[in-house]
């Protein structure tokens, strides 16, 4: 995960705001992405889960998406996706093909644990009350969906005795 | 380093509604998404950029971009991205592939690319395996591996991309990996920039047919950045000491880069169109050329 | 609680009548479809049932739609059949994906997954009224017997064991064979599935008893293998011992074959950096004095062009092995067509013949590729097998083949007075020169692309050429008169004809019986030799026929035209093709039959009545 061209120490609460607010895009893209991938597997459990990953997000930013009109209005934006990478979306390499609901929520969980240790990482640099504040806030939001997630995992069944790999098809040549 | 947000474009500009055929956690994704962010940040619009690609899983890309792309015979983009080129100069030209496609059946045409120095970049996703087709040997597969055409063991050595790149005399040379993804986001965008050839391996590991070792996990565990290690990327032969790791440590970033790149094949036939423009009779009275003096 | 315990229960079926069952199973890749045709073949095989096995995917690497065809029968099987008469749907929309390979007919039985949530009398078949439909709780069972949704496939061949009376022992016995390394609790899963789809459908019997009856052959040695390893294993056979090759989907496993055994017979093979030095390798070892071969599809055909040529001058023996796919370019990897014929007939600019033979069957692939084997040697001449996607990839069980009938031809070498002033090239009665190789001492000589004399020496002369041409030409005439290498099936004086070569052969095959079934005055001609066109053969052929079809899977009509390069064809014969991927069922191909029938009377009335 990575940034550019953000000074997270000097950035003004309408950056931060619309920083935030291009994270949870990013990650709500990401989980739709997920989410195709799985269909390709026709695999509904892990797609359910993604697709409500997606509502989260999309709702989070909604959220913070109202905040920035309420106290800025139509301000143009300074902030672009091209200055984050992978801030909160859950890494590429998290999802395979046959995975499990546990290993979605998984994927989910240490994608939240990222994004929590990130605005944690920003907060002893920043200058601006306010804009910590929003970066405290942003944090608990994590930590909250952790425990969110961690809450359906405990609701998962235990994961069934065997691997997709045991009964299902090999790769076709192409 | 780039500039960033600074042009119109978006990396969302780039991509298109195709959806990968790619197994979900391939390494392309990220690949995908670097080109996306570097494609931006140079800012050219979409349609002015022609993507070239061979055969195989990797060589899908084109079609996952709002480019020109040209999915075309295996191992002969880079003849086919030089024709685009010549005949437009002011397209952005890319060219991509995989290990198979750039270094066994298309390793013919790398030394020529080099020599010829064309404003191209060429991006290998190397992931020591043929995939599209199930699993076999690639010249990139270390020796001994077991694929499902050496199921005793691969006789050979591998090719070297990185050593061999370098050993022709590439003007830029570098390696990325999806370990550290703004960097290759960044290595992208410096090779699209510089002024010439410029050749950009990536390790994009297979989760269908690479081993545990191969995977993204054991690699970050392996890899080391160039500029970590002080590497001055104007010294050739420092480079390519360090390109003999190949194959046990993976180095990312880039290893050479011509401090005083040279004009490319395009600079000198525009100064060859201008010089011969003066004196090109009109196409109208060409057959003057045959007339008997 | 639903009680899935095998237990006893009657068999509810009433006899068994059928000798002859089409499955057709859909679904996706991870619902293990395909594994479960491949039991379902296997444990029809051990059975001593006759047994055909396809697959279709979708364009994905892993996990996409998948399905496969299962064909059992108590006689032998020309190919995998038409309309189904047992469809498997684990999901609609991946059955559906199928629509052209897998036909639904109102002889179909067709079994869905209930969880889909739609009502039988509801199911998204347009135009059909199924035999019967019967939508199974499949999902659920196998999560309550193997604690895994995923145990599905075993569940759907326990019912197949239970309504059709394949496999009831011998599925489980073949799972428990391919799981032992990895565990009991596995093997002991799919056993609670398998029983529970049986049961189901032993509690559940049909509506019309579709029970397979039991199979006369049982306890007689089958094999089960599909055209490619059978043409790998016919090559060493024959004693091929260098294989030269790159990967290309649908031939890569011919060259699996060769890299998992050909060391055992002190031979080698390359999996060169592209095609071209894959047939240049092949090239190499048969100039070193090797039986050597290559194998490729379409794309890799067009590349090794060059290298035919030169195998030809070079007077060189050389197999080369295309399974043809969907083309142009790169095209439809993973489906069959027909297309390549032009490319193998015609590939290399200069006048050239070169020998193709073509399959039509798993079990044929033997004969062919030993026969190429034999002509390359004999002619020293790269010879072509057309094989294609369907056949290389379909399974087959197949009788025992009994090695001995086979005759292995080796090139013709040079010893005592010919290796005094050895003339490589050295014109002969037949045209056949012996063939000298490194390491034989007295028998040194230049092979090359360029034009030569009798010993190898370069020349530009018209004279020589035009020698040398007729060499390499007329040498292969003898090819022509070859009977062996045609098969005409039907009644011999027939007025109504079929031609078909490769997998469309099988399917007129099946044809040809039907419609002989129907009365009709039909024959059929399969051509395993494609090139040089052998006149005579069709002439003979031809010569009762007023109506026929030259049927292929090609857009352009390619055989056809070749066809009629060579010969005049009777006016009433015409060509039905198609591009591929849109595979030919019998029950067309019989009713193209009628249709030239009608065609046929009408003109004879005209003939009789007076005009009006």
């Amino acid at each position: 995960m990575a940034m550019q061209g953000i000074d997270l120490a000097r950035q003004t609460l309408l950056d931060a705001l619309d920083l935030a607010i291009l994270v949870e895009e990013e990650a709500q893209e990401r989980y739709e992405e997920f989410a195709e991938q799985m269909d390709q597997y026709r695999n509904a459990e892990a797609g359910r889960f993604f697709r409500y990953m997606v509502e989260n997000e999309a709702k989070h930013g909604e959220e913070l998406s109202s905040r920035r009109a309420e106290r800025f209005g139509n301000a143009p934006r300074k902030v672009t996706r091209a200055m984050i990478f992978d801030i909160e979306a859950p890494d590429y390499d998290a999802a395979r093909g046959f995975m499990t609901p546990r290993q979605a929520m998984e994927a989910a969980l240490a994608s939240e644990l990222k994004a929590r240790n990130f605005f944690e990482a920003a907060l002893p640099s920043i200058q601006d009350a306010e804009v910590r504040a929003l970066f405290q806030e942003l944090r608990d939001e994590e930590i909250q969906h952790q425990t969110m997630v961690q809450a359906e995992l405990a609701k998962l069944p235990a994961d069934e005795p065997f691997s997709a790999e045991d009964f299902a098809d090999g790769p076709a040549p192409q | 380093m780039s500039a960033t947000g600074t042009t119109e474009f978006q990396p969302k500009d780039y991509k298109s509604d195709l959806k990968p055929i790619w197994c979900p956690g391939c390494g392309d994704f990220s690949v995908v998404q670097a080109i996306y962010r570097a494609l931006a940040a140079i800012g050219r619009p979409p349609h002015e950029i022609a993507f070239v690609s061979g055969i195989g899983c990797s060589s899908r890309i084109p079609g996952y971009t709002t480019a020109y792309g040209f999915n075309s015979v295996h191992g002969r983009s880079l003849p086919i991205a030089q024709g685009i080129k010549l005949a437009n100069p002011d397209l952005l030209v890319l060219a991509a592939g995989g290990d198979g496609d750039g270094f066994s059946i298309g390793g013919g045409h790398l030394p020529h690319m080099v020599r010829r120095n064309m404003d191209i970049a060429y991006i290998v996703m190397d992931n020591q395996i043929y995939g599209l087709t199930k699993g076999q040997l690639s010249p990139t597969s270390q020796k001994g591996r077991l694929t499902c055409t050496s199921r005793h063991g691969s006789l050979e050595a591998p090719v070297n991309p990185l050593l061999y790149m370098l050993a022709y005399g590439a003007g830029f040379v570098a390696q990325a990996c999806p370990t550290d993804l703004a960097g290759m986001a960044a290595i992208i965008e410096a090779a699209i920039r510089y002024p010439g050839f410029a050749f950009v391996n990536i390790q994009s590991p297979c989760v269908t047919y690479g081993e545990e070792g191969q995977q993204l996990k054991a690699l970050k565990a392996v890899s080391e950045s160039l500029e970590s290690l002080g590497h001055n990327p104007a010294d050739r032969l420092a480079a390519m000491d360090l390109a003999q790791d190949y194959g046990s440590k993976l180095h990312l970033g880039v290893f050479y880069r011509n401090p005083e790149p040279p004009p490319t094949y395009g600079d000198l036939v525009k100064e060859r169109q201008e010089l011969l423009a003066k004196d090109a009779i009109p196409k109208e009275r060409i057959l003057d050329l045959f007339i008997k003096k | 609680m639903t009680d899935y315990s095998p237990g006893s229960r009657g068999i509810g079926q009433g006899a068994p009548t059928r000798r002859d069952l089409v499955f057709g199973m859909a679904g996706s890749g991870g619902d293990g479809i395909v594994s479960a045709g491949d039991s379902l073949l296997q444990a029809a095989a051990a059975e001593g049932y006759h047994g055909v096995m396809t697959k279709s995917f979708g364009s994905q690497i892993r996990g996409g739609e998948s399905s496969c065809r299962v064909r059992i029968s108590t006689e032998p099987i020309l190919n995998p059949g038409g309309n189904l008469d047992v469809a498997v749907a684990l999901n609609w929309e991946d059955f559906l994906k199928f629509g052209a390979e897998l036909p639904v007919s109102g002889t179909t039985v067709v079994i869905y997954e209930a969880a889909t949530n739609i009502e039988p009398d509801n199911i998204p078949l347009v135009g059909i009224t199924p035999r019967q439909v019967i939508a199974v709780p499949i999902a659920r069972m196998a999560k309550d017997t193997a604690g895994t949704e995923r145990a599905k496939n075993t569940v759907v061949l326990g019912l197949i064991a239970g309504w059709f009376g394949i496999g009831a022992v011998a599925v489980m016995k073949g799972i428990r064979k391919k799981l032992a390394k990895k565990g009991d609790e596995l093997v002991e899963a799919n056993q609670r599935a398998f029983d529970a789809g049986r049961a189901f459908a032993l509690d559940n019997p049909l509506t019309v008893s579709m029970a397979i009856v039991p199979s006369e052959t049982k306890g007689a040695v089958k094999l089960i293998t599909d055209g490619n390893d059978m043409c790998a294993a016919a090559a060493i056979f024959a004693g091929c011992q260098f294989f030269g090759g790159y990967p290309i989907t649908p031939s890569t496993e011919i060259m699996q074959f060769f890299t998992d055994r050909v060391w055992g017979y002190g031979g080698a093979v390359l999996q060169a950096e592209d095609e071209i030095a894959g047939i240049g390798a092949a090239i190499g070892a048969s100039f070193a004095g090797k039986k050597s071969m290559t194998a490729t599809s379409g794309p890799g055909l067009s590349l090794k062009t060059e290298m035919m040529g030169l195998a030809s001058i070079a007077e060189l023996p050389l197999v080369i092995v295309d399974v043809q796919r969907g083309g142009p370019s790169t095209g439809l990897p993973t489906k069959s067509e027909q297309s390549d014929l032009f490319a193998a007939v015609f590939s290399a600019h200069g006048d050239v013949i070169r020998p193709v033979l073509a399959p039509t069957s798993v079990a044929d692939t033997f004969r062919i590729t030993v026969e190429a084997f034999n002509i390359a040697e004999f002619y020293q001449t790269p010879v072509i097998v057309l094989s294609d996607q369907e056949i290389s990839q379909r399974k087959e069980t197949l009788d025992p083949i009994d090695t001995s009938q086979f005759t292995i031809i080796d090139r013709l070498v040079p010893s005592g007075p010919d290796l005094k002033d050895y003339k490589r090239f050295k014109q002969t009665e037949n045209h056949i020169s012996p063939i000298s190789f490194p390491g034989l001492a007295g028998g040194t000589y230049l092979a090359s692309g360029i034009e030569h004399t009798e010993n190898g020496a370069p020349t530009n002369s018209g004279t020589v050429h035009s020698r040398m041409n007729e060499k390499r030409i007329r040498k292969l005439d003898s090819l022509k008169d070859r009977k062996d290498l045609f098969e005409v099936l039907g009644n011999p004086n027939a007025p109504l004809a079929m031609v078909a070569w490769g997998s469309v052969a099988g399917v007129c095959r099946e044809a040809l019986n039907m419609a002989l079934n129907d009365g009709l005055n039909v024959k059929l001609m399969v051509p395993y030799l494609l090139y040089p066109v052998a006149e005579g053969a069709y002439r003979d052929f031809f010569s009762s026929v007023r109506k026929g079809l030259i049927i292929e899977q090609t857009h352009l009509a390619q055989f056809h035209k070749l066809l009629r390069m060579h010969l005049d064809l009777p006016a009433g014969v015409r060509s039905l093709a198609r591009s591929g991927a849109n595979p030919f069922l019998p029950g067309e191909i019989v009713a193209a039959l009628h249709h030239l029938l009608s065609e046929l009377q009408r003109r004879h009335e005209g003939k009789l009545q007076p005009q009006e």
